[in-house]
């Protein structure tokens, strides 16, 4: 028999639902798991041979915060659903979403802590033991506490909480979340309109008309899952008339291959169009308040015909669009993703608010609905910029820091200087599942166990317009020695002892969590069904999500006197110069990567690209009448430079992206992050120059510009599409398409 | 021999599975579909489709038994792209079905173009025939690197080298509704109850699933929405995938 009895056995597979085989020895992961067959006398609690059992729980691979159902066989997890009780995802997936499982069982994950042995960034680890690697940070917490600076991706939920408890016990301050996706130009604007930054609901769902000024909403922008179920209805949901959607963009999305009208306005004018939709909605008395004379003069200069030129988009065109809104039931106008950045787009952030503050959508369906605080902490107050993590980055050299789900070198402009910052640090902890190119700076790397084996809770962002929060479980046993971040926290806590032990006490994050939301069971036990706490917290497991199923649609309150003085239109800034970098690079995200963390699920890598049909690696987007031009081919490789770098990818000649502009993907051109990712394509942060918006301070994706040369070589892109046009074939029906 | 070929007929009539409970369909509706590719991936998971490498791509060995295509439609600034779900169309007269040999490809009851790895011998003849290009030939053994491979399906056979592959509308999850309904002491599966990966992953709930046979299904009524096409119609394949056109917008 094996070491470990059968009553241990049976608890071990009981508690974690974990299967035979390598999850259950949990604590001797350095051995070889043993390989016997040990029937089951008496059969575990939710475990059949045979039959699947399902585990609701929150996906992690983007910040929208989808509730999701696992399917578990023998302790394993075979598929990603969405949970159809969670009312972000509503049973409804995305591609990178199903990926998930890609992340737990990747083959390329941290299994043991690592110490480094050689010099800085020399890759060179040593494994140590758990007891080791706590050791030596909490060692240092306790001499220098206050040094310890933290960078982290998005934390919300009580995890948050737990951070700034235990900064505040060792006497720090210094925390700074980054996304690099995150969008902070339309929080900014957002919170200068509606006097929050509580993304609020685009009821998409409900609009007869969607405008979107470069939200690509059914790819990537905040909550593509959510806002898909919204256009699914809008375009044929039962009784209603097909709504439309228009698309302003300067190279086409997933939403502008799906418009019915794609503008492909320069970078940077989409606030103009957004001024000139206003000024037509009160000029057709749509608005009609008792400040319309002051709105009017504020729009009067934004005729189609007087921002044609600037947008690079015909008047006429603007003009339908124009009256199209203004006499649309339900018009809806969203903007605001992190690739359209230019430095002025918080001013058309607000443009956009005002639009729909015109249009009369605020609070109706159809329009914009206020969204509730969150029930549970969100750490909105520790979100960063890219320059507040710049800035934490420099602050912590000679310091500590510890760096969990961000890569900053990876996805940083290379003007931060983070790989150079990073090396001066005095101790740089990483927190990751992962060796990614962060993680290979670090002097002790602490494996996280993935989202899917952790205890989390967490909060849609955007939210559906009622407080609700959502619960993560482990779906099965850890399969590595990793910990999660909660678990990590606590136990240097309780290696610090002292303070921190003293008001830190729980022994593991779930415990944490269970004595957190006893405490809203308490606060609520009036409104609640459920008699014991015990009671609530099983049913708050099995749905994964809690919170009000009703609300009355509510405003946002709005500021009228801000948005009316923030009516202006700078024209926007590009570093470069037109005659040495003719092409103002359009850094895009995609789907299946969404700021790289994708890049290392050979799902995602095998998935064709939506619009280009690409896959393993990057690509330079042309317009053919630019390729043209220079000469260039499908293949032909380009050197791409700008003022901060270059990077070298091969041409694809795309159809719907304008002449005066080029585009790259987000998330490949990785030198770490595991065998699928490493050494494969372009990462086009290091093109970006460090621009901001002028209001926000959000990192302008959109405002580099860059040249083309050709280097003379060409290679075969991989991509699963060939003849793109239909060639006369009633393929996409027989309604008299193009047979060009 | 004569015998093999009278019955062979009887399942080459079309419309046989009349006298059967299912006729399963699908509907995707061209109007919501996004293109997202949520489905495709959905597919990938749930049937132990292969990681081919990057190599293979370049060689066209990739197998995805749902794609997306897309077509593009006029220039720039006017250029549109239009998408459209490919996979295996279930036909009634299905090329593929008379060409193989060897009848690993044959028309089950409920209306299913199958496959059986078992009998196939690899002849690829099937692949030629169908004129949705959505049949797969496994070249090559391929492998999960570890621990990739626990994520597997344990309902659905692994394939190796030498066999055809195609979509099975998911034919594992229709058995297990058809045992629940058994279990359950009902003859027969309700609409709703049989959703194949792609469809449940949809986001934009472009595609529908279900009974052909039974005329209250979702299917059967959207099967008459007057936009209903089907692919390459001229052929007289009878697909058992229906679409519905997008609006001109």
């Amino acid at each position: 028999m094996s070491k470990v009895s059968r009553r241990d056995f049976l608890a071990l597979v009981g508690a974690g639902s974990a299967g035979v085989g390598a999850g259950f020895l949990i604590a001797e992961a350095d051995k070889r798991p043993v390989e016997q067959f040990i029937p089951y006398v008496v059969t575990p609690e939710d475990y059949a041979p045979g039959v699947a059992t399902w585990y609701n729980t929150v996906c992690a691979q983007c910040s929208a915060g989808c509730g999701v159902s696992v399917r578990i066989r023998e302790g394993r997890a075979k598929k990603i659903e969405g949970n159809p009780l969670h009312p972000v995802s509503q049973g409804r997936s995305c591609a990178l979403g199903q990926s998930s499982v890609h992340v737990l069982y990747n083959p390329d994950r941290l299994q043991t802590p690592m110490k480094r042995t050689g010099s800085k960034g020399s890759g060179k680890f040593e494994p140590i033991s758990w007891d080791a690697a706590i050791d030596q940070l909490a060692t240092q917490l306790s001499q220098h506490g206050a040094d310890l600076h933290l960078l982290t991706g998005a934390v919300r939920g009580h995890l948050h909480a737990l951070l700034e408890q235990f900064l505040a016990v060792v006497g720090a301050t210094k925390y700074v979340q980054y996304e690099a996706l995150a969008p902070d130009a339309l929080n900014a604007a957002n919170r200068a309109a509606f006097g929050s930054d509580i993304l609020p609901y685009y009821d998409v769902r409900n609009a007869d008309l969607v405008v979107s000024f470069g939200a690509d909403f059914l790819g990537t922008w905040l909550s593509p899952v959510h806002y898909s179920l919204g256009y699914g209805h809008m375009r044929r949901g039962e009784g209603r008339k097909r709504g439309r959607l228009v698309q302003i963009e300067p190279r086409m999305s997933l939403s502008g291959a799906n418009a019915d009208v794609w503008l492909p306005a320069r970078p940077g004018s989409e606030g103009l169009i957004a001024l000139a939709l206003a000024r037509e909605l009160l000029a057709r008395g749509r608005y009609t308040g008792e400040d319309r004379a002051a709105w009017e003069e504020a729009l009067a200069a934004h005729t189609p015909d007087s921002i044609a030129e600037r947008c690079g988009v015909d008047a006429a065109r603007i003009g339908a669009l124009a009256e199209e809104f203004a006499t649309s039931a339900h018009p809806l106008a969203i903007g605001g993703s992190p690739e359209s950045t230019t430095t002025n787009s918080g001013a058309a952030l607000l443009a956009v608010n005002a639009l729909n503050y015109l249009a009369g959508n605020l609070g109706q369906p159809g329009g914009v609905l206020a969204n509730p605080p969150a029930p549970i902490p969100d750490g909105r107050e520790r979100r960063g910029t890219h320059d507040s993590a710049r800035k934490l980055l420099l602050d912590a050299q000679g310091k500590t820091l510890i760096v969990r789900g961000t890569n900053p070198v990876f996805s940083l402009p290379v003007a931060a200087g983070a790989r150079a910052a990073l090396e001066k640090v005095d101790l740089l902890v990483s927190i990751s599942s992962f060796m990614d190119e962060t993680t290979a700076l670090a002097d002790l790397i602490l494996p996280e166990h993935t989202f899917l084996e952790s205890w989390w809770d967490d909060v849609p962002e955007p939210g559906v317009g009622l407080p609700v929060a959502s619960i993560a479980q482990p779906i099965v046993a850890p399969i590595y020695a990793s910990r999660s971040f909660g678990d990590i926290v606590l136990a240097l806590a309780a290696r610090l002892g002292g303070n921190a032990a003293a008001t830190m006490p729980w022994s593991d994050t779930e415990g944490y969590l269970k004595q957190q939301w006893s405490q809203i069971y308490e606060q609520r036990r009036d409104q609640l069904e459920q008699p014991t706490f015990e009671a609530f917290w099983r049913e708050v497991l099995k749905a994964g999500v809690w919170g009000e199923s009703r609300a009355e649609p509510a405003a946002p309150p709005v500021d009228v006197e801000a948005l009316r003085a923030g009516l202006a239109w700078n024209a926007p800034e590009f570093d470069g110069s037109e005659e040495q970098q003719p092409f103002v690079l359009h850094a895009f995200a995609t789907a299946g990567f969404h700021d790289g963390r994708g890049a290392n699920q050979p799902w995602m890598q095998e998935l064709p690209d939506p619009l280009t049909s690409v896959v393993y690696g990057s690509w330079v987007e042309l317009n053919p009448q630019t390729a043209r031009k220079l000469g260039i081919e499908e293949g032909d490789v380009l050197e791409v430079s700008s003022s901060q770098g270059r990077v070298t990818a091969p041409a694809f000649i795309y159809q719907a992206i304008r002449p005066d502009v080029v585009a790259i993907p987000i998330g490949q051109g990785h030198t770490q992050y595991g065998r699928y990712a490493s050494g494969r394509g372009a990462n086009p942060f290091e093109l970006l120059a460090p621009l901001a918006d002028a209001t926000s301070g959000a990192l302008a994706l959109g405002a580099t510009r860059v040249a083309l040369r050709k280097t003379g070589h060409r290679v075969k892109i991989a991509k699963t599409d060939g003849v793109s046009r239909t060639l006369g074939r009633q393929i996409l029906g027989p309604g008299g398409h193009d047979t060009a | 021999m004569s015998d093999i070929v009278e019955s062979w007929k009887k399942y080459r009539r079309p419309g046989y599975y009349e006298q059967y409970e299912y006729h399963w369909a699908m509907v995707i509706d061209l109007d919501r579909c996004s293109g997202c590719e949520a489905c495709v991936v959905a597919c990938q998971a749930e049937n132990n489709l292969p990681i081919v490498s990057e190599k293979r791509f370049h060689e066209r060995r990739d197998i995805k038994w749902i794609r997306i295509e897309r077509y593009w439609e006029g220039e720039y600034p006017d250029a549109k792209l239009r998408f459209l779900p490919m996979l295996c169309q279930h036909c009634d007269q299905a090329p593929c079905e008379i060409a193989c040999p060897v009848a690993a490809t044959y028309h089950n009851p409920d209306g299913l173009n199958t496959q059986i790895y078992n009998r196939c011998i690899g002849t690829r003849t099937c692949a030629v025939y169908c004129p949705y290009e959505v049949r797969f030939f496994n070249w090559f053994t391929y492998h999960w690197d570890a621990p990739l491979e626990q994520q597997l399906n344990p309902d659905v056979t692994v394939r190796e080298k030498g066999v055809m592959e195609k979509c099975t509308f998911c034919i594992q999850r229709i058995r297990l509704a058809k045992d629940a309904a058994k279990d359950d002491g009902r003859r027969k599966v309700r609409d709703g109850e049989v959703t194949p990966a792609c469809v449940q992953s949809c986001p934009t709930e472009a595609m529908v699933f279900g009974n052909r046979s039974d005329p209250e299904s979702r299917v059967s009524k959207m099967l008459k929405d007057e936009r209903a096409y089907k692919v390459l119609e001229e052929l007289n394949t009878s697909p058992s995938v229906v679409y519905l056109e997008r609006a001109h917008g």
